[in-house]
């Protein structure tokens, strides 16, 4: 351990987070959305080609160089050799790839990479050797994940978000209630739910809550559903009143990197009907090449005509995923007039994501957002590990290793903080959905929901408890 | 076009396969027939003098060879050597037109005769018979191509101008290799099958014969009665496993020889081969119950007249002249399917036949999509509009000239089935049809203009129509050049 890492070790066992040197290279979407997350706690210098940019971090209490990040000097003068972290996040995959190389070799310790294509964010193989040969310690493709959480989110049938964690031995679902849900019927200590299954949450208009046994849902309200998959499935039995589901109808609007992922996987799982509209003639030949089910439609996804004409109201399941957030929205919008049962949209701006959802999308999804909120989690870390970020970061779900001087108590004898409840325990091979009388063990990992107010305070608890 | 380039080419293929006649020269000799042996050696000696001739101020190699010149060698190079073929022939009695006939039958391997009493011919013709389908099978141009290291870069074009299928498939990255490559798994497989052969109780003169006919996907044989003659359940089997294996793609055969995995089983066009084949035996198995009354027999009997018709060996194992209708329904629809790309076997090809159901299956679903983005998949790849426009356009050609052919042998005076039956079983190297050109018929009872018609249908055939109906252009001819100017180079 040198000095440096040393003396941040103590101010670490002091302060909790200590503040970091970070650099980000690249000062668009990404790069702000960071910037915004990350100046309170850690120090910034901003790097970008274009001069112009630097006007947007006049608001935040960042340094900013103009220049390019793959250039040695230009890092030199943003300090690099006593930087802890650089972010490389421009729109371009080999940009990011050797500032991430440079940075290394002038010593930087981590560096994290964005990527947009397939190429460089494959995690095994050659894509892991190049990540390696590169200095890279993290790559990040957005668009990859956005597309794996939508494909979550369509096998779900009726969820609006869904979730796997512990390797896929524990899920959750969001689910919007209406009327006909045996759910509204009683309060929830009344309900018969399934043994292996919780209602972590429920959402009303914009506040989020834990429910209790006396709380009774209401159509209208998002809840939450975290468990053991079998029991989970039961629970959505229940939200159907047991409406067996025929093969879902998928439709996608949109063939860029996030809908051609998306077809891809659903492609080859070959559960659903797919069919995806795409507007470039020479990108749907790709599709159409690359897809064996799936029916490609060359045409314009706000095209009236054409989503009548293909019967587009008839799906099930409508994703529009442009890149536009414009026609994302008309396009959507036209789909639920039309009838499609479930809309998830992709929006590009963060601040458009709560309009999308005020205006009837079912799902509104940010690849960035996402990708921004987990990194930053990450950054800012300690003994929780994210999980999940859920409601546009309201909620989280943070996974907290239970420390060995940790004394083994009974559930309901733990006063957690407010706005957080324990979803499940795993221990070793097991899962445990628990109840009160369920103990937490030194070594345990738990899955905690948690209000996005309370994450830290969790943190905390646990970690010094 | 450079007339000059095509003559001094096709004039070294010629020179060298004059070496080719010493073989059934020995045979003859072995069997004491000297008047044959004489033949020969003049036939051969004849080739070698006229290749030499032609070949006169040749520069090599070619290394500039146009597009249209390949197609003009190849088409006059299986001309050529078919009349060069046709000698011993001659030298047998046979009038120029079934002298031709016969020969152009052997090199293109499709194993129709007009041979009226086999008794009247030597073993060593027989031989020759055999031999030139044996060198028509895997292509005379591969073989030069793979034994000539001076035809350069030009070997490329000759190879793909000559090779049955769309797809430029190389095994290596040589085209000499390749072709070096393909001939010696052919010549393999042929050993293979003559001491199976022999196994199986057949003399070795037989065998060899056999062999080089079924590997070629050919058809000739010694024998008047075909397989039947043997009477010999065992050869059947033999030779149904070796008409099998000269059906699929050699490339193929190659991979899975030199241990690149099971390429057969992965590729679509080898499961649809395997496909139709089981369907038509099933077929003909149930529509044959009165035919025969022993299920083991029916089997083998359908078996192997669906691997000979569709393979376009054209072997019988029975006179299927005298099946029923239905059976023979299937056996004709079988003629219009043919073997795997890259084999020995005729016929407009397998790979074409699923590319076009695929094409035509697409249009009905654009029916229902209009804006659908459809395209033809082969194995899970795409298959470029060019490739599906040559397809289409080949098979579109090909119906032409089959209808072209049946209406010349129609009006000339055969009936209607052995018109179209002859015209396809020449068309796509089959060899027999039924009726007057049944297995066990012959076709010297047609109009002699017929078996012209029907000889240069064989010819069309074996090169893929395209190869040599581009030569019925008109601009390919103008501003020929026919010897070489001093001013080049």
């Amino acid at each position: 351990m040198d000095r440096r890492a040393c003396r941040r070790y103590h101010q670490d066992a002091q302060h909790g987070v200590h503040p970091l040197r970070i650099i980000i290279v690249g000062g668009g979407e990404i790069g702000f959305a960071l910037a915004r997350e990350l100046s309170q706690d850690h120090n910034l210098s901003i790097v970008d080609q274009n001069p112009d940019v630097g006007k947007r971090f006049e608001s935040l209490d960042v340094a900013f160089l103009a220049g390019s990040g793959t250039s040695a000097e230009v890092l030199e003068r943003a300090q690099v050799r006593d930087v802890d972290l650089l972010i490389a996040c421009t729109g371009l995959d080999e940009v990011n790839m050797v500032a991430c190389a440079v940075a290394n070799r002038l010593g930087v310790g981590r560096t994290i990479c964005f990527a947009s294509r397939e190429d460089f964010a494959d995690a095994h193989g050659i894509g892991e050797t190049v990540r390696q040969h590169f200095g890279i310690e993290k790559i990040i493709w957005p668009e990859g994940q956005l597309a794996d959480e939508i494909e979550r989110i369509i096998a779900a049938p009726g969820a609006i978000d869904a979730e796997v964690f512990a390797d896929g031995r524990i899920r959750l679902l969001e689910f919007r209630l209406d009327a006909t849900s045996v759910l509204t019927t009683a309060p929830l200590a009344a309900l018969h739910l399934p043994h292996g299954a919780l209602i972590v949450a429920v959402k009303r208009g914009e506040a989020i809550e834990i429910p209790k046994g006396d709380t009774r849902l209401a159509p209208g309200d998002k809840i939450f559903v975290m468990g053991a998959p079998d029991a989970v499935a039961q629970v959505v039995g229940q939200i159907h009143g047991g409406r067996p589901h025929a093969r879902q109808v998928v439709t996608i609007i949109g063939g860029g990197d996030v809908g051609f992922r998306l077809a891809q996987r659903l492609d080859a799982a070959g559960e659903v009907d797919l069919r995806i509209i795409e507007r470039d003639r020479e990108r749907g030949a790709l599709l159409a090449g690359a897809l064996h089910r799936a029916l490609v439609l060359h045409g314009d996804g706000t095209d009236l005509e054409l989503l009548e004409a293909e019967d587009v109201g008839r799906s099930d399941v409508l994703v529009s995923v442009i890149d536009n957030d414009e026609r994302n929205l008309f396009a959507s919008l036209l789909g639920r007039q039309l009838g499609v049962g479930r809309v998830i949209t992709r929006v590009s701006r963060l601040a458009n994501l709560r309009l999308f959802e005020r205006v009837g999308i079912d799902v509104a999804l940010s690849a960035r957002g996402a990708a921004v909120s987990s990194l930053v989690h990450d950054i800012q870390g300690g003994r929780a590990h994210l999980l999940a970020v859920l409601e546009e970061g309201q909620a989280t779900i943070v996974e907290i290793q239970v420390p060995a001087g940790f004394q083994t108590r009974a559930l309901m004898a733990l006063t957690p903080p407010p706005q957080s409840i324990v979803g499940a325990i795993v221990r070793g091979p097991d899962v445990i959905v628990p109840r009160g009388p369920d103990e937490v063990r030194p070594g345990d990992r738990l899955i905690v929901f948690t209000a996005a107010e309370s994450v830290r305070l969790v943190r905390d608890y646990f970690g010094t408890a | 076009m450079r007339i000059f380039v095509v003559v001094q080419t096709i004039g070294g293929f010629l020179r060298l396969f004059g070496l080719a006649f010493l073989v059934p020269c020995a045979v003859s000799l072995l069997y004491g027939e000297r008047h044959d042996a004489t033949v020969f050696l003049g036939a051969g000696v004849l080739s070698a003098a006229m290749g030499h001739l032609m070949m006169r101020g040749r520069r090599s190699p070619i290394d500039d060879l146009k597009r249209v010149e390949g197609l003009a060698i190849v088409s006059g190079a299986w001309l050529l050597l078919s009349w060069s073929a046709a000698i011993p022939y001659l030298g047998a009695g046979m009038g120029p037109i079934d002298a031709m006939f016969e020969s152009m039958s052997g090199l293109t391997t499709t194993g129709a005769t007009v041979m009226r009493d086999f008794s009247e011919y030597g073993r060593g013709l027989f031989f020759w018979r055999s031999m030139t389908q044996w060198f028509g099978g895997m292509g005379v141009i591969a073989l030069f191509v793979a034994v000539l290291p001076k035809l350069g870069i030009g070997g490329r074009q000759l190879f793909f101008a000559e090779a049955p299928g769309p797809t430029d498939e190389k095994l290596t990255p040589r085209i000499r290799k390749t072709a070096a490559a393909l001939w010696s798994v052919y010549t393999g497989l042929t050993v293979a099958q003559c001491v199976a052969l022999m196994a199986a109780g057949m003399p070795l003169y037989d065998a060899a014969s056999h062999a080089m006919t079924t590997l070629s996907a050919g058809g000739f044989s010694p024998h008047g009665l075909s397989i039947a003659g043997y009477a010999n359940p065992a050869v059947e089997w033999v030779v149904i496993v070796f008409m099998f294996a000269a059906g699929a793609n050699f490339a193929l055969h190659y991979r899975t020889m030199v241990g690149q995995g099971w390429a057969l089983p992965k590729d679509e066009e080898f499961r649809a081969y395997v496909g139709i084949i089981v369907v038509a035996t099933v077929l003909c198995v149930v529509f044959l119950r009165p035919e025969f009354p022993g299920t083991v027999e029916r089997i083998r009997h359908s078996l192997f007249q669906t691997l000979s018709i569709m393979t376009t060996t054209g072997y019988a194992s029975t006179d299927f002249q005298l099946w029923n209708d239905q059976a023979k329904m299937v056996l004709l629809f079988l003629m219009f399917i043919g073997g795997c790309a890259g084999s020995a076997a005729g016929g407009p090809k397998v790979v074409r036949q699923l590319l076009i159901a695929r094409f035509t299956l697409l249009e009905l679903r654009r029916t229902l999509h209009p804006r659908g983005v459809l395209p033809v998949k082969l194995g899970g790849r795409v298959v470029s509009d060019d490739v599906m426009r040559g397809v289409i356009v080949f098979f579109l050609f090909y119906l032409l000239v089959f209808a072209v052919c049946t209406l010349v042998v129609g009006a000339l005076g055969a009936d209607l089935v052995t018109a179209l039956t002859a015209s396809i079983a020449c068309l796509g190297n089959i060899g027999p049809g039924f009726n007057a050109v049944g297995p066990m018929a012959n076709f010297a009872d047609l109009h002699p203009v017929s078996r012209v018609v029907l000889t240069a249908a064989m010819w069309i055939g074996r090169l893929e129509v395209l190869t040599v109906l581009v030569l019925l252009r008109p601009e390919v001819w103008r501003g020929a050049q026919l010897v070489q100017r001093a001013s080049t180079r």
